[in-house]
């Protein structure tokens, strides 16, 4: 069996599935620290902060949510170059703007409706631009 | 200063952090040999950042922080030029400059 490597698309299959991936994970940690900071007490030491932990799991879980985007975040940068890859992960911000307009009542108007174009448009220019593959 | 600067500059301190750990990232791809140790290291400075960014969350709504955070286009990008040899094609240049541009405009529309 030889290999197939396809030549029009710039991106294979793999490619597309992690950064998708990392995109979902990159929205539900940011919305999940939103959540986990607005119940910590306003001042942060040691011991105020270790005890919001241990009567609350929300924090714990954010932590759980950042290792699998970090594992997931290696298989992407093993195959494509970071300066591609990372700006990808700009459509989290749609994503983050969207959902917290919808959970917690942030604004959401004409104005960062254009702020979202402009992301999805400079999304699109990097997508299009020649990557170097890396192969295992 | 006001709460809400003090929060900005929390998150611009945090983009540059990001710079540099994802660099230590790429740089664990290329560098089997010392795998583990450029991935200790990045995680090392994500934890600086999750310090810095969870007391900027706090002074911030979430969405004016991450965008404000998108200066770490930028930073990743030089980074990724300067020291990992990355080249940074006119069609990428341009997608990381309306990237920023559009996060600077959700970043002024709170």
């Amino acid at each position: 069996m030889t290999q197939e490597i396809p030549a029009s698309p710039p991106l294979g299959r793999r490619v597309v599935a992690v950064l998708a991936i990392a995109i979902a994970l990159d929205t539900l940690s940011q919305l999940l620290w939103k959540l986990a900071a607005t119940r910590l007490p306003p001042s942060l030491s040691p011991e105020t902060l270790l005890h919001a932990v241990a009567h609350d799991p929300l924090p714990l879980l954010v932590i759980g949510v950042f290792l699998l985007q970090l594992v997931n975040w290696l298989l992407v940068l093993e195959r494509v170059d970071l300066s591609y890859a990372q700006p990808f992960t700009a459509l989290s911000y749609v994503s983050v703007c969207l959902l917290s307009a919808w959970l917690f009542g942030e604004r959401l108007d004409l104005h960062k409706g254009l702020g979202v174009l402009l992301v999805l448009a400079g999304v699109a220019l990097v997508s299009a631009s020649p990557t170097r593959r890396e192969t295992q | 200063m006001s709460a809400k600067l003090i929060g900005m500059l929390l998150v611009l301190a945090c983009t540059v952090v990001e710079g540099l750990a994802q660099i230590c990232l790429k740089q664990s791809s290329r560098r089997p040999s010392a795998r583990l140790r450029w991935i200790v290291v990045g995680i090392a400075l994500f934890g600086v950042e999750a310090v810095l960014y969870t007391a900027a969350l706090q002074r911030l709504e979430v969405s004016v922080a991450y965008s404000l955070g998108a200066m770490s286009f930028v930073f990743v990008a030089l980074g990724a030029t300067w020291l990992l040899g990355e080249t940074l094609p006119i069609t990428r240049r341009l997608g990381i400059a309306c990237i920023v541009a559009g996060c600077a405009v959700l970043a002024t529309g709170g």
